[in-house]
């Protein structure tokens, strides 16, 4: 399963059209996508990094990821542009898209590191996480109500003014803004390790976030669609893969011949911990229970005898 | 751009994490100079990375990353007692990176760190300056390939030449460098110094296939070895960690036979020999990060805090090696790690 957080839903429309992913009707709270098939759960955090943890444990308590699910933040965020440099910035075809390999919160100072695992088409920066959107003009994280992918739009309850905003981090040229990604890993970080979570920021705007529609942030993410279905396509085939690997034929049969054994959970450890070895170590396991089987072995008649039967068969086994 | 293909993760050393106290290190960037392509990302201190919680090793492993960083506090430590020092009395270890490049399937490291992305240490003139300290006060018996395996990362570190430079200067040192690398090159260039000791861990190639991955093949690490002692280089031999897989004692007989074949046992510095334990804690850890690695799923045999093999199949195991040595190399030059000391699966 990979779980994707979106901080807007103007952010998340072209991944829910081309995943095909329906709408949860039985929530109120979140806005939640899903495509069973495909295994992709997509959620609207709202704007900030208290909404987007809080939507990040809310969903991961609800439908708690395995050890090889991934977290997905999605988002656009604005680019901190060099002091002097032209005001509008384009990035050439494809190059808005980035990959965060380190994360720094504002309000803290403290860095968060997702593990840079996998092969990717996009660039990599470091992303701020800040509690205003990034008013270049201002020098800074700016208090006007407006969020970078046009917030304001969301309904969500952001835009209340801050004061006292401890700035621990200065936040330097070249990096991206945003104001959910740090929110998101400290929460993921209960459900997901760190070779679990990665964070892809569009680059909407260098720090002029009121002037970002809902419309141009949805054109923005259509461009970019392709590359990140592809992306997300890709990491979901070697899911596919690794989980192919993983299948154990022998574990059914190891659990009749517990039983036919009769043994206790001390026993029934003992035997699984052999078993899982022996295969591991290349043995045919299922032909071994089965020769037990053949030979008249099993089943025994009672725990007293299956625990004798056992010893043997460990005594063999070596 | 990179491109997503069949091969999902990033080459090994894609993204490279630096303190910031050491950006300016000469080491740091004669190390960087090597990876033009590195992703370089600026960090406070290597902990930041290295002690995330819930990491993966198995996945790391499959796509490594650098740190460099600066060694704090204590940089050399004494062995405790029940370390094997070969005959030592001031046995002394340090560790100036953290992991390996290799993937041996036993290693312990995988059980004691929380990350399997590799450390250097670049302050190496600190941990110097202590050894010289020490040295001052009575001689040193030093493993500096601890915790990593030294001259597997000397292409990137190139850290065994300032060893073996910095013992030249301290005849009261004796060095040992303790490997799996089979890198002629590597060894080629160097002089024959009585005070450094080249200890090769050596295992049966169907051990090496299965559980040894990325290591040179063991005729590579016999060549290697063959042409230090050929080059009057002191060299040891580490049977160490024995491993249990079935046909055990045929694939023991095979590799001594290549062992005899291509080293001139006269000149061998000294043996160790033991069979594969480890503290139950590390095992479990590595139980959770390798859950399809045969060689730690064995049905150990668990007490004091430390798993092995079970006593009678232990015992086999390195009474049959021993007893194989004994009649190629003097007893007083085999030593046979008991069940009282440390635990050891690494190289
Ligand atoms: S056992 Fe030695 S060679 Fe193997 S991975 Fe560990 S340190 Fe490296």
């Amino acid at each position: 399963m990979i779980y994707i957080f979106t901080a807007l839903y103007c952010e998340a429309h072209a991944l829910i059209r081309r995943l095909q992913l329906v709408k949860n009707q039985k929530t109120t709270r979140l806005q939640e996508f899903y495509n069973e098939q495909s295994g992709i759960r997509l959620t609207i955090t709202g704007v900030g990094e208290i909404a987007a943890a809080v939507a990040v444990s809310s969903i991961c308590t609800a439908y708690p990821p395995a050890e090889d699910d991934l977290m997905l933040n999605i988002g656009t965020c604005a680019y901190t542009r060099s002091a002097g440099a032209p005001q509008t910035r384009v990035f050439e075809d494809g190059e808005g898209v980035f990959l965060c390999n380190q994360i720094f919160e504002q309000a803290t100072g403290r860095s968060f590191y997702p593990d840079m695992l996998y092969r990717h088409p996009f660039r990599e920066a470091s992303i701020v996480t800040g509690r205003m959107p990034w008013n270049a003009d201002a020098g800074g994280a700016s208090d006007n109500d407006i969020g970078h992918a046009g917030a304001g739009v969301d309904g969500n309850g952001y835009g209340g003014k801050t004061s006292g905003d401890a700035k621990l981090f200065h936040v330097r040229n070249d990096m991206l803004y945003d104001m959910e990604a740090a929110g998101v890993y400290q929460a993921g970080v209960h459900f997901f390790g760190p070779h679990q979570m990665i964070f892809l920021k569009i680059v909407s705007d260098f720090g002029t976030a009121d002037g970002v529609s809902p419309g141009q942030v949805e054109r923005l993410m259509e461009m970019h669609g392709d590359a990140l279905l592809t992306f997300i396509g890709q990491l979901l085939e070697r899911m596919t893969d690794e989980r192919q690997r993983d299948t154990s034929p022998e574990a059914e049969l190891a659990d009749k011949l517990c039983r036919d054994l009769h043994c206790s959970k001390t026993m029934e450890a003992s035997l699984k911990q052999h078993l899982h070895y022996l295969a591991l170590a290349g043995a045919d396991v299922c032909l071994l229970i089965q020769n037990l089987y053949k030979e008249g072995i099993v089943p025994c008649r009672d725990k007293r005898e299956g625990k004798l039967r056992l010893e043997e068969l460990k005594q063999t086994l070596f | 751009m990179k491109n997503l293909n069949k091969h999902y993760f990033n080459p090994f050393f894609s993204h490279i994490y630096v303190e910031t106290a050491v950006l300016g290190h000469p080491f740091t960037r004669r190390i960087l100079a090597k990876f033009p392509a590195a992703e370089i990302i600026e960090i406070r201190h290597y902990k930041d990375v290295f002690c995330r919680s819930h990491q993966s090793s198995a996945l790391q492993h499959r796509s490594q990353k650098l740190i460099l960083a600066a060694k704090q506090g204590t940089l050399v430590y004494e062995g405790a007692p029940v370390c094997q020092s070969f005959g030592n009395r001031y046995f002394y270890y340090t560790s100036c990176a953290m992991n390996c490049i290799f993937d041996c399937a036993y290693c312990y490291l995988k059980g004691m760190y929380p990350s399997a992305n590799i450390v250097i240490f670049v302050n190496l003139e600190d941990i110097f300056a202590e050894v010289a300290q020490i040295l001052r006060m009575h001689p040193l018996y030093l493993c500096v390939s601890y915790d990593t395996d030294l001259p597997a990362l000397e292409s990137i570190a190139g850290y065994v030449r300032e060893w073996c430079a910095f013992a030249g200067k301290h005849a009261d040192l004796k060095l040992e460098i303790r490997t799996k690398c089979a890198d002629p090159a590597l060894f080629a260039r160097e002089t024959p110094s009585p005070n450094v000791i080249y200890a090769f861990t050596l295992s049966p190639q169907a051990v090496i296939d299965a559980f040894e991955h990325h290591t040179p093949s063991l005729a590579k690490r016999l060549s290697c070895a063959a042409a230090l002692l050929q080059a009057g280089c002191a060299v040891r031999l580490c049977f160490d960690p024995m491993i249990y897989v079935k046909g055990w004692e045929r694939h023991y007989e095979t590799m001594l036979a290549q062992v005899y074949d291509r080293i001139d046992m006269d000149k061998i510095v000294d043996v160790s020999v033991g069979t594969f334990r480890i503290s139950q804690d590390y095992l479990k850890n590595m139980r959770r990060q390798e859950t399809k690695s045969a060689v730690v799923w064995f049905p150990f045999q668990c007490e004091r805090g430390y798993c092995h093999y079970p006593d009678a199949l232990m015992e086999e195991m390195e009474a049959f090696l021993t007893g194989r040595l004994a009649g190629r190399i003097p007893e007083e030059k085999i030593f046979r790690w008991d069940m009282e000391t440390t635990e050891h699966g690494k190289a």
